[in-house]
């Protein structure tokens, strides 16, 4: 998976959660795609496990969007920071921040584990969601 | 007890091959297990390969990782195996992580939550690992009785939900007695590893199994791209049912040899013909190969030598067609690649080979070769392996003809430079001898446990047609097997004095 394939996946997983059944603003989608993330691969990797991943995602995505200096990664590995980032920044900033944190999560984990296992595991996170066509497909290939 | 009311223990496979055959046939179901080793040993590996083989959505496999190798960097090079199949992955295969659990609370704690878990996923299959970091952490803070009472509610709650479970810890071999958790398990698998000299040579054992026969001592195994691999010590023959001996008699391809034999090898015997380099001793084996599929006995050559190729085309400058009973799949010739084999691995392969094509034949070519091509860890192992190997094929009716080389004394007639000549039924010894000026050669036939042959000396050729016997026996000679026999029929040392340097005469002028 491409840099770009994994950006349109951070992008699609954003607009699911954006469009879904809450009553926060859509600029906060890239925190609870993390937060949805953060449970499994909790599970997967321990919370100090997660929390150095999302660290280093963070570390990354600041990179291209300084707006993110205000976002922390906290002990138990949610995220923390939201409320700073909404004031501080337009709500098109603060989406292009999110968008960018989670490809470069998404980019970390197709990294070490592959493409194989992170869409595994996206899959089991959004069962419900429309990801399955590019998973799918890669069972339907084996 | 009736056989018929003692309970059943089924038997898991482990995923690895030849595993299961050490372990008399598989792991026994809802056991308590632990594999041991140090770092690098293939632990991790061996618990994941079963984990794989056995998980299913509906009994997956719990595995709880503590402290060890972080479970992403686990995940990236466990799934470089070919058994990992990612489609288990959080289905059938689930990866807990207990870490904090672990470092921040009890073994309590630690029991809840593993007891959670397990009420909730209903497992097949469950792996600690590493269950060290668990006993160095309850070490620090707890008595050695509430460990033994951990260790007991532990497998107690595993067994009681059905798990077959696995402990995986870095162990020394002191640490067996009086740990309580080498008391409580009913398996301890253990690996090792160990270089010598500029090989690794990597080998498992089974210190303990409850409920059903393993097989005893140390097997070597190999990690490859798909995972363990097990040589058992056995070599998969324990179960062969030995054949009533044979009477047929296998021609050598060699009509006067034959008649030498007594009518031919006896079907079954191991047969090692010795010789000095150049003596003949492949050519004879290629014609004995060649002449059991000229009857139809499918035959194996192993070579290490040459390449099966250059054996083919070298036969055939003897007129001997190899090339055609290869397709057919009548006659396999294989090479094995040099230096690091282990002899339990070797043999397999040559097992696999004989079974594959129903081998009647078998020739090794040469012993040496063999030998010298095993890790150098291994070569205390040979004559052994070999034994085993040799006794249980030519049990089941194959007939193996061996070659080796020995260095031609012209004050001794050694057999072998190995002490294998116990291992074999007949031994034919070609030599070189110094005969009306010339290096000539001779053959005779020094064993047979089968019976009564010859005790002529015959001197043969080689020649396009192969090793053909000249002549009748030499009558003319005495001390042929020195290499330097004296005609009898003339006078004193005529031979020696033949090659003898003449010494120089001083012209007188």
């Amino acid at each position: 998976m491409s840099l770009s394939e994994s950006r349109h996946l951070a992008q699609r997983l954003l607009t699911y959660e954006a469009v879904g059944e809450t009553s926060e603003p859509a600029e906060y989608a890239a925190f609870r795609v993390c937060e949805r993330l953060r449970q499994p691969l909790i599970t997967l990797a321990g919370v100090a496990g997660f929390r150095s991943l999302l660290s280093r995602a963070l570390t990354l995505a600041r990179a291209e969007a300084p707006s993110l200096s205000a976002v922390q990664v906290a002990a138990d590995g949610s995220l923390k920071g939201l409320d700073a980032l909404a004031s501080q920044t337009d709500k098109k900033q603060a989406r292009d921040g999110g968008a960018i944190l989670i490809a470069q999560l998404i980019g970390l984990l197709l990294t070490f584990i592959g493409e194989g296992l992170t869409l595994r595991l996206v899959q089991d996170v959004w069962p419900e969601a429309a990801f399955n066509g590019r998973v799918s497909e890669k069972e339907g290939k084996a | 007890m009736s056989a018929a009311d003692k309970v059943k223990i089924n038997k898991l496979p482990t995923g690895v091959p030849g595993f299961d055959e050490i372990l008399g046939g598989g792991l026994p179901e809802f056991s308590f297990n632990i594999i041991a080793g140090a770092p690098g040993s293939g632990k991790t590996t061996l618990a994941h390969q079963i984990a794989f083989a056995n998980a299913t959505p509906e009994r997956p496999a719990l595995y709880f990782t503590i402290l060890g190798e972080p479970a992403i960097k686990m995940l990236r090079y466990q799934q470089q195996y070919t058994f990992f199949d990612q489609a288990k992955l959080n289905n059938a295969v689930r990866f807990i992580n207990l870490s904090q659990v672990v470092l921040e609370k009890d073994l309590d704690a630690v029991l809840e939550e593993i007891t959670k878990e397990v009420e909730k996923a209903s497992p097949g299959i469950v792996v600690v690992d590493s269950f060290r970091t668990v006993v160095r952490k309850a070490v620090g803070g707890a008595t050695e009785v509430e460990l033994q009472a951990f260790i007991q509610r532990l497998a107690l709650l595993l067994t009681s939900w059905q798990a077959t479970t696995f402990l995986v810890g870095e162990y020394v071999e002191g640490e067996i007695r009086d740990n309580p958790v080498f008391t409580v398990s009913d398996g301890l698998f253990w690996l090792y590893q160990a270089a010598e000299r500029n090989s690794v040579v990597r080998k498992l054992q089974i210190v303990k199994q409850r409920g059903q026969a393993s097989v005893p001592g140390l097997h070597t195994f190999r990690i490859t791209h798909a995972g363990l691999q097990a040589f058992s010590r056995t070599l998969g023959l324990a179960g062969l049912v030995r054949k009533i001996p044979s009477t047929r008699r296998l021609s050598i391809g060699i009509p006067e040899l034959d008649k030498m034999l007594g009518g031919g090898i006896p079907e079954g015997d191991s047969v090692l013909v010795a010789g000095a380099s150049g003596t003949g001793k492949s050519v004879l084996a290629t014609q004995f190969i060649a002449e059991g599929i000229r009857q139809g006995d499918p035959g194996i050559v192993v070579v290490f030598e040459e390449r099966p190729q250059e054996y083919a085309e070298r036969a055939g400058s003897f007129g001997l067609d190899l090339k055609t009973p290869r397709k057919e799949k009548k006659l396999e010739i294989l090479y094995l690649r040099p230096l690091d084999l282990s002899v339990d691995e070797t043999m397999h392969e040559i097992l696999d080979a004989v079974r594959e094509i129903g081998a009647k034949r078998l020739v090794i070519d040469s012993l040496a070769g063999f030998e010298m091509a095993l890790a150098p860890g291994f070569r205390a192992d040979f004559r052994e392996s070999l034994y085993r190997m040799i006794t249980a094929l030519t049990g089941v009716g194959v007939t193996i003809l061996s070659t080796v080389e020995v260095n031609e004394s012209f004050t001794e007639f050694p057999f072998s430079t190995y002490s294998i000549s116990f291992l074999t039924d007949d031994i034919i010894r070609l030599r070189y001898v110094c005969i009306e000026g010339q290096l000539r050669k001779i053959m005779v036939v020094i064993k047979m446990r089968g019976g009564n042959h010859s005790k002529d000396v015959r001197e043969y050729e080689i020649t396009s047609k192969g090793v053909v016997i000249m002549g009748d026996r030499l009558t003319d000679y005495q001390g042929l097997i020195t290499g330097i026999p004296v005609h009898l029929n003339r006078s004193g040392n005529h031979e020696e004095r033949l090659h003898k340097p003449k010494a120089k005469t001083k012209s007188r002028k």
